[in-house]
């Protein structure tokens, strides 16, 4: 069981969709659903049926863009003020135009979302500024029902097989990836005309505070493989500097999901019980609000329900306890918590990379588009900020037709076999060693010494150290590290993408000379925001084998921001004594 | 270097009477998003291999026999 | 030479079928399982088979898996495990039933409306809500008349589904229903109708004794939008229960009920933020000019979401 096994096999096909999540899913059956003659490979490391960040299930939408209850031109102004003006909008624009459809097609594949009395949409309304939420009483079904599309499409699924690099063709345009069998470390080379990665966020970036690596926010097998692939392609990363932070349940991973007990009218309190927050937006500032509080002597942070009815706590509980979270229950269970006599101790999450909470991701354009030609990127790592699990299935959906398309238009594009050589060295030297370094000691390095030296408040001569000590551990990892089955191997090459996610988190950081986004890039050394020379998108690449940093002109608005609205992100920042 | 084992308590466990692995149930090994769970050689029945746990329930709630159940990692509890 | 296919295989349906005939019923149960997963709508009739086994949970893994598939032989097949003598396997099929989306499923699930056991009873009447057959509003109907609470408040659910007026007399009487259940659903049903009936039953409904009964009419009446329900719910403002007291202040604001601002402006003194914030947002709604020196004095409130909403109301009022 987990032996190496030598063996290599190359297959082609049109389009390889990897990552098998949420937005990989979508992009494989999209891609197969309009040019059904086309060859659709959807590889996922783990397997489609129970695996990414929706592996349980979802409670809910919380962006969902309903005619009648919001429109694109509102959530697109929504979203760029969130976002502190940085954002593209054309992306973002065409995913609130789509997503009510791509809605209607989930529904038709079986998922149930809430419904009132009359069987119409039950959208809830959270705040003022904009209708979004929409729950999903059997969310518990998504992936099921998503893996029958799937087998009914005829989609070839390849599970277990982890993808270690894409492969360029001469021009630099995409040519394919190679993958490795993570109980059998055989080898599949696929060659491919267009590839979308859909790999979810770098979750396993920042260490829980429990100290253990695999209680993260995010599910765990989100490693960061897809930030790391598309930068060693060439591709462009934008602002990673603006991290993911999020509110959760102190020593439980889980969300505090006060968007699902809000409606009800649970909120975030403080130790008084207390509301707290001032800001409107789901944001950055937001979490520097929260931060602040924990810090202060007003701390800790509570998501209160004690004073609502016993009928609905229980009615929060079926939905908390059930969907996406469902360990949620046996973990208050554990502790004798009760939502209906004592409010909740929350924390804040480790720090990773993902848009689809903030807006650290691959580069993308509205038609998911990286920088390098043939090479598309959708969900929690593609950078169309906040979003969310709609986002990932509508912007796969965009991904999966225009990759099919292009895999009309051309022939396989080349690959060299010296790449795909080196790579299978690469791959293979910690199971050549005889005795080592265990890859879970090089990820847990890596990973404290993320949470020392690149949690904010972000402090320059501490990332500088931190990157002394990153390629330090580099240097164990190439030299020293050890795996002795194909389970370990899949850790091992996990490992080496999160140490390039964590030396990418600390350039792009240190690149960005000021403070913006709240928590997520407050310098110390750079309070202020600075727009005059800082208005932009930052972009990090790999260019001759070094890493680089860049500015990139945010595109034109096509939804205008008036003046005062384009300051409410500002205002928030003066916090009121209360 | 010789390397070192230390134990930890694991989350998932299986109620061997229940498990049907032995004739051919692979559900719970399938579902795992982290690969820990293994079909034992010598029982035949699942078992959990690697301490890498998401505690994200699939393999407690696929099951077809209800044999898996899922507690919180300690250092959690 | 790879060891492993690098794709999932498509098992032949014929093939995996032949492992339902095993003695051993973990191996049938595990058949079931693979037959589910080829999503091949050739593999319904093996597990329609396969909820007729001798075993429970075969049969209760053969109704889990038929929630997959879609069309009437499914729904047959589901509706015969309705009836099952083990609780397991009839709750099964009554979620898979859930389901369907083939209107040709219905034919076989009618007659159930009509059936022996009040869960068959209120399991089929569940399953029709969803398809929203026309031909199912007579049996729901009739099953307003039934004698188990749980069957009534399921036929209230296909009617409510059906936005029938011709049934409005119906669920209006189903508003007077001795089960509190069975008032919430028809009173959160009438919300689709603009008939005067509707809306005075929607406002009787504020007075129920069930406090959920009247938060569903107190928000009921501001998705009714008919103006007329402003005054009933300017008297809820007063229930005892802040539940309703919300409810009836979204519907207000949902309504632009002009007259309420002077009760409203009693509740921005309230001591819950939450029904202080509620009052604001609906006073920004209403967008009423006289609101401006109540919502002025509450832009500093104790209460961060009061403050936001008081500042997003002024913001609106006319200059």
């Amino acid at each position: 069981m987990d032996e190496i096994h030598d063996a290599t096999s190359e297959v082609a096909c049109d389009v390889l969709v990897i990552g098998g999540g949420t937005a990989g899913p979508m992009a494989a059956l999209k891609a197969k659903l309009r040019n059904p003659a086309a060859r659709v490979v959807l590889l996922e490391k783990a397997n489609v049926k129970r695996s990414g960040a929706i592996s349980m299930g979802m409670d809910g939408l919380n962006n969902a863009v309903i005619p009648g209850y919001a429109t694109p031109e509102q959530y697109t102004k929504e979203i760029t003020i969130a976002n502190d003006g940085i954002c593209d909008q054309a992306p973002v624009y065409k995913y609130a135009e789509r997503c009510y459809e791509i809605i209607q097609e989930l529904d038709r594949f079986g998922i149930r979302f809430q419904r009132d009395g009359n069987g119409e949409y039950d959208v809830k309304k959270v705040h003022h500024l904009g209708t979004y939420v929409l729950p999903m009483p059997n969310g518990e079904t998504v992936k099921k029902a998503l893996y029958r599309q799937l087998r009914k499409a005829q989609v070839l699924i390849s599970n277990r097989f982890m993808a270690t690099r894409l492969l360029n063709a001469p021009d630099g345009a995409i040519a394919g990836a190679v993958a490795v069998n993570t109980r059998t470390a055989e080898f599949l080379v696929i060659r491919a005309k267009a590839v979308i990665l859909c790999l979810g966020a770098a979750g396993r970036l920042g260490l829980p505070q429990s100290g253990y690596l695999w209680g993260t926010y995010e599910n765990a097998t989100n490693s960061g493989d897809g930030y790391s692939m598309a930068y060693h392609a060439g591709a462009g990363l934008a602002n990673l500097e603006c991290y993911q932070i999020n509110p959760l349940i102190k020593d439980y991973n889980g969300p505090a999901c006060a968007y699902v007990a809000g409606p009800f009218g649970a909120y975030t309190a403080n130790s008084a019980g207390k509301r707290f927050i001032e800001c409107d937006y789901w944001s950055g500032q937001m979490m520097q609000e929260f931060y602040n509080e924990l810090q202060s002597g007003k701390g800790p942070v509570f998501l209160k329900l004690d004073h609502l009815h016993a009928d609905t706590v229980s009615e929060i509980e079926t939905i908390l306890h059930k969907v996406e979270r469902p360990s949620r229950g046996r973990f208050h269970e554990n502790r004798g918590t009760n939502y209906r006599e004592r409010m909740i101790e929350m924390h804040i999450s480790e720090v990773g990379f993902c848009s689809g909470h903030s807006a650290s991701g691959v580069f993308v354009d509205e038609f998911a588009r990286t920088t390098v030609p043939g090479l598309y990127a959708a969900g929690d790592m593609a950078n169309v900020p906040h979003s969310y699990m709609l986002g990932a299935f509508t912007n796969g959906a965009i991904a999966g037709e225009h990759a099919v398309d292009r895999a009309g238009e051309i022939d396989w594009p080349e690959i060299s076999q010296e790449d795909v050589a080196a790579e299978l060295d690469r791959v293979l030297a910690p199971t050549r060693r005889e005795d080592g370094i265990p890859p879970n000691q090089i990820e847990y390095k890596t990973r404290r010494f993320v949470n020392d030296y690149l949690q904010p408040p972000k402090v320059t001569a501490k990332m500088e150290i931190g990157q002394r000590r990153f390629a330090e551990v580099r240097e164990d990892l190439e030299t020293r590290m050890v795996a002795r089955d194909s389970h370990e191997l899949m850790r091992a090459l996990e490992a080496s993408s999160i140490l390039d996610c964590a030396d990418m988190a600390a350039a792009a950081s240190l690149y960005r000379t000021e403070s913006r986004w709240g928590l997520y890039h407050n310098r110390t050394d750079h309070p202020a925001k600075n727009d005059s020379d800082w208005f932009c998108h930052t972009i990090l690449r790999k260019e001759a084998g070094r890493m680089i940093s860049e500015k990139r002109p945010v595109t034109p608005y096509i939804v205008p921001i008036a003046e005062d609205e384009r300051g409410a992100y500002d205002r928030q920042r003066v916090r009121r004594q209360a | 270097m010789p390397l070192a084992h230390t134990p930890s308590t694991v989350p998932v466990t299986v109620d061997d009477a229940k498990c049907i692995a032995d004739k051919g149930c692979t559900v719970c090994v399938d579902v795992c998003p982290l690969d820990v769970l293994r079909i034992s050689d010598l029982t035949g029945k699942a078992y959990m291999k690697y301490d890498e746990c998401w505690y994200c329930m699939p393999c407690e709630t696929d099951c077809p026999t209800g044999a898996v159940s899922v507690q919180i990692p300690y250092l959690l509890r | 030479m790879a060891v492993t296919d690098p794709f999932e295989a498509f098992g032949d349906v014929a093939d995996l079928a032949l492992d339902l005939a095993d003695p051993d019923a973990a191996v049938r149960r595990v058949a079931v399982l693979a037959l589910a997963e080829t999503a091949d709508p050739e593999a319904i009739p093996h597990l329609g088979g396969a909820v007729a086994d001798p075993d429970a949970g075969v049969r209760r893994q053969a109704a889990e898996a038929l929630g997959g598939f879609d069309g009437p032989g499914t729904a047959a097949a589901l509706c015969a495990a309705l009836a099952d003598a083990d609780p397991g396997v009839a709750a099964a099929a009554a979620e898979s039933l859930t389901e369907l989306k083939d209107p040709a499923a219905g034919a076989p699930i009618l007659p159930l409306v009509a059936h022996a056991d009040a869960f068959v009873r209120a399991a089929a009447l569940r399953g029709l809500r969803n398809l929203r057959l026309a031909t199912s509003l007579g049996p729901a109907v009739g099953a307003l008349g039934d004698p188990e609470p749980a069957v009534r408040a399921q036929a209230v659910g296909v009617i409510a589904y059906l936005k029938s007026e011709e049934a409005l007399p119906s669920l209006i009487g189903a508003t007077r229903d001795p089960d509190a259940e069975v008032r919430r659903a028809a009173v959160g049903a009438l919300a689709f109708s603009r008939h005067g009936h509707a809306g005075e039953a929607i406002g009787h409904a504020l007075h129920d004794d069930d406090w959920g009964v009247r938060e569903i009419a107190a928000d009921a009446l501001g998705r009714a939008g008919q103006g007329t329900g402003s005054a009933a719910l300017i008297v809820a403002l007063d229930d005892p229960y802040w539940q309703v007291r919300q409810k009836a202040l979204r519907s207000l604001g949902q309504l632009k009920a002009h007259e309420a601002v002077p009760a409203l402006l009693l509740v921005l003194a309230d001591a819950r933020p939450t029904l202080r914030k509620e009052a604001a947002a609906a006073l920004g709604e209403i967008a009423a000019p006289q609101a401006r020196a109540g919502l002025a004095a509450i832009a500093d409130d104790t209460d961060p979401d009061v403050r936001k909403t008081a500042r997003w109301a002024l913001d609106r009022l006319p200059a």
